[in-house]
């Protein structure tokens, strides 16, 4: 366990059930400051005793009770105002004792399960787990043979070192798709994408012009010039100007159906060990 | 019309008069004028009760479109200056709401009497449909909730009504914006969010909530118009002991297994049903603890409006574990099929297939793929449903599935023209790689991320809905990036005609028979709400939005 998620809910769940780190999750971060990390960790701790033989000591149910991550009570409660209310007396017709518990006790369990059901809620914070689980040998093979990819692509080339550049979840997605996404720095238009798609068009006075395809309709065709900076427009006319359409990434499309999961894994154990 | 239906007319025209019908000329609005498909009005979210969107309008047609011109731009205002203000939230709104930026015109506008409504997250406008002016400005101070987008309004009398993304029924007075009142249906605190736009049949208002970041209940609700209270509640999951419970392995993961009624639905008079698409089931894209089908999520439900009884469903994605709701549209088509008259249902259906059913019974009568990239499935079963291939759920390595969560198509109304006997609908074949994170044995909330890898086109397509196949398919723009656009409003008139967006920024006249562009304007972004067209003072108007303005276009005096 590393310390940086020592106060996470997600460490302390998987503290609770060893053997199941892939439920580890995110910590909650710096954007996300309504919970105080030490009442989550305390409320955690309380809640794994006092409450986790029944509900589970992840709250999502145990051997007897319900979860309660997905309780209405919990979900409205208010800082542990209808949640102590509750412990202050039980459910003894549905088993549950009564507890005796302090007012910050039963605020901390309130921050710990308001914690989990913010985790539960916002899919933006779920850690993807370790993904990478293909056969590196078989992604070699199908990088030189059936992926076709060393046609454009040589691991001693572009792709040096291309193990250590991205994390696998973004390498994975730029095996299938390297254009778009976001790389270091502000987001920027997709004509400066290295991988634009690119056009020529021939006018009527048979001029050919060059550039990054900005933008293409039945009505007009839009060209950036990476030299000059400058963005054009012409209208369309029939058949002119006569245009011609070249995307870089034509071979990333065609393949992209054609992948199979077991490819795609194997793809990805060999690139990551590209360092 | 049925002698029932006959019936009910009566009922609330009884009921209405004379209050509402003889005192407010200008504003109010007959509800059995929802009945009769007006021209000279748009009185309900898709113009008419069966959701075609297509007008029987010819004074712009094919010859004269390219004389279409701008009447006016309403530029949408959200200041609180000189508003109507309502809410239960804060003065300084809460960072929930902040999420989406400035509103997006995604309501289709009701015209009634020359003023058009329509809404954004928190906010409704009365403009004036002859000059493109406001008349009014309801702001609704807010609690929280996602503010994606809003449908629009409904409108009954002399009132509209609308939901707010912290779950408020609204009711508001249609000649002045003054609130009515407000009742909560829906706890914002449970991540439910509302979105729909509200449809009057009779005497009721039909209202679905939202909401899918944790595992709650869907329910569709109807309200009274005149009190705002509860008619009746149908869960969109079966309760303990309702038939259908066989689809869900415990009590808890149905009674929690979400099936948000998301979108508007469609109503036939004459069989007194009416159909509505539910969402997807909880949680979202992992099914290890809701093995079954998850009846009636993903599914085209037909209730009786009167009661609320399930009459009959088609599930069109058993269990669902990629996020593809059925809310589409639900399109009424009076058709024929091998030879015979029939009243049927069409939708084309957010995970890459078309489904035709026959609406008085549910029965299945045929399913196709709208896109060439559907890679989740393993063929239909004998009733037509897609079969899911359980090796393409999420996994921790990741699964590559098309289409993607937002899915082939989305929640922008479709068209279907009698004329054409084509359904009109924006698709993308879209990739995206689905990474399983809560390896729990109780997973909550989506259970996965997604991350999307592109897509291989984008199309305006028409389909035949006598045989599913797609008899016309054109490329949207293309960018930089790759193709544009995509799902989009559309609608279709009897000019020949077919209004939709390029995916270029440009609001498009199409040849509905050919996809051949025959008109266009530049609004620089696309439409971004369903196109509508009626008769105001003997001139047709074709009005849409575009992000946050709204055009209306005419022929010249």
């Amino acid at each position: 366990m590393r310390a940086r998620l020592a106060c996470s809910i997600g460490a302390v769940l998987a503290l609770a059930a060893p053997g199941l780190s892939a439920q580890v999750r995110p910590p909650i971060t710096a954007t996300d400051p309504q919970f105080d990390q030490a009442s989550v960790a305390r409320g955690s701790a309380l809640f794994v005793g006092q409450c986790g033989f029944c509900h589970g000591s992840n709250a999502r149910g145990g051997s007897s009770g319900p979860g309660l991550t997905r309780s209405a009570l919990v979900q409205d409660d208010e800082a542990g105002k209808q949640l102590g209310e509750l412990l202050r007396t039980g459910r003894p017709d549905k088993g549950m004792p009564a507890f005796q518990l302090a007012p910050d006790q039963v605020a901390d369990i309130a921050t710990f399960l308001h914690a989990a059901i913010f985790l539960n809620a916002n899919r933006r914070l779920y850690q993807v787990l370790d993904i990478v689980t293909g056969d590196p040998k078989a992604g070699e093979a199908y990088f030189s043979g059936a992926g076709k990819c060393a046609t454009c692509h040589s691991p001693t080339g572009d792709l040096k070192g291309v193990g250590a550049k991205y994390d696998a979840v973004t390498l994975q997605g730029r095996v299938l798709m390297p254009r778009g996404g976001r790389g270091a720095g502000p987001p920027q238009p997709a004509y400066l994408d290295k991988n634009a798609i690119r056009a020529s068009i021939t006018l009527p006075s048979r001029q050919t012009i060059s550039g990054v395809l900005v933008r293409l309709t039945d009505f007009d065709i839009t060209l950036y010039d990476p030299q000059t900076g400058q963005i054009r427009s012409w209208f369309r006319n029939g058949d002119a100007p006569k245009i011609e359409i070249a995307d870089p990434l034509q071979a990333h499309l065609d393949r992209l159906p054609t992948w199979t999961d077991d490819d795609m894994h194997n793809m990805t154990a060999y690139l990551a060990g590209l360092k | 019309m049925s002698t029932r239906g006959l019936m009910r007319i009566v009922g609330v025209v009884a009921l209405l008069a004379p209050a509402a019908l003889v005192a407010q000329q200008g504003a109010a609005l007959d509800p059995t004028t929802l009945l009769k498909a007006p021209t000279d009005s748009w009185p309900t979210y898709h113009g008419d009760y069966s959701g075609r969107r297509f007008s029987p309008l010819t004074q712009i047609n094919a010859d004269n479109v390219k004389n279409l011109q701008l009447a006016w731009v309403y530029r949408l205002n959200t200041s609180q200056a000189f508003a109507q203000i309502g809410g239960e939230g804060p003065d300084v709104p809460p960072a929930a709401a902040n999420g989406f930026g400035p509103p997006t015109i995604k309501s289709t506008p009701l015209m009634v009497n020359g003023t058009l409504y329509f809404s954004a997250p928190d906010h409704v406008w009365a403009v004036d449909a002859r000059t493109g002016r406001e008349i009014w400005h309801y702001f609704w101070k807010t609690r929280g909730g996602i503010h994606i987008g809003n449908r629009g309004v409904g409108m009954y009398g002399n009132w509209i009504y609308f939901l707010t993304p912290d779950n408020y029924f609204v009711s508001l007075d249609a000649m002045t914006g003054k609130e009515r009142w407000h009742h909560e249906i829906a706890n914002v605190k449970r991540e439910y969010f509302s979105t729909s736009a509200p449809i009057i049949v009779g005497k009721q208002v039909l209202i679905g909530v939202g909401g899918d970041s944790l595992d709650v209940p869907g329910y569709l609700e109807s309200r009274d118009p005149e009190s705002g209270q509860v008619v009746w509640r149908w869960y969109t999951t079966p309760r303990p002991g309702q038939p259908g419970a066989e689809s869900w392995p415990t009590a808890d993961a149905m009674v929690n297994g979400g099936g948000m009624p998301w979108l508007p639905g469609t109503y036939d008079p004459e069989l007194n049903l009416y159909y509505i698409g539910t969402g997807n089931p909880q949680p979202v894209l992992a099914g290890k603890s809701r093995a079954g089908d998850n009846l009636w999520t993903c599914s085209i439900v037909a209730l009786n409006p009167d009661t609320g009884k399930l009459v009959w469903y088609y599930q069109v994605s058993p269990h669902d574990t990629h996020d593809w709701d059925a809310a589409q549209t639900p399109v009424l088509i009076d058709g024929v099929i091998d030879g015979k008259p029939r009243k049927l249902l069409a939708q084309a259906n957010r995970n890459g297939h078309f489904f035709l059913l026959d609406r008085a019974s549910g029965k299945h009568v045929l399913t196709t793929t709208h896109i060439d990239s559907v890679n989740w499935t393993k063929g239909l079963n004998a009733n037509g449903q897609p079969i899911p291939n359980p090796a393409k759920e999420a996994s921790i390595p990741g699964t590559l599935v098309s289409p993607d969560t937002s899915g082939a198509t989305n929640w922008p109304p479709p068209s279907f023209s009698p004329d054409t006997g084509l359904f009109y609908v924006g698709v993308t074949q879209s990739f995206s790689v689905f990474y399983l994170t809560d390896t729990n044995e109780n997973q909550e909330g989506w259970a996965a991320a997604e991350r999307n890898v592109g897509s291989l086109g984008r199309y305006l397509k028409a389909i035949d809905y006598k045989t599913g196949k797609v008899r016309w398919s054109r490329p949207l723009a293309t960018n930089a990036g790759g193709a544009g656009g995509a799902p989009m409003g559309l609608l279709s008139t009897a000019g020949k005609l077919l209004f939709g967006n390029d995916g270029g920024g440009n609001f498009v006249a199409y040849d509905p028979a050919t996809g051949k562009p025959l008109w266009h304007a530049g609004l620089g972004v696309n439409s971004s709400n369903g196109p509508e067209t009626y008769l105001l003072d003997g001139r047709q108007y074709v009005v849409v939005g575009a992000g946050d303005t709204l055009y209306a276009f005419t022929l010249p005096r």
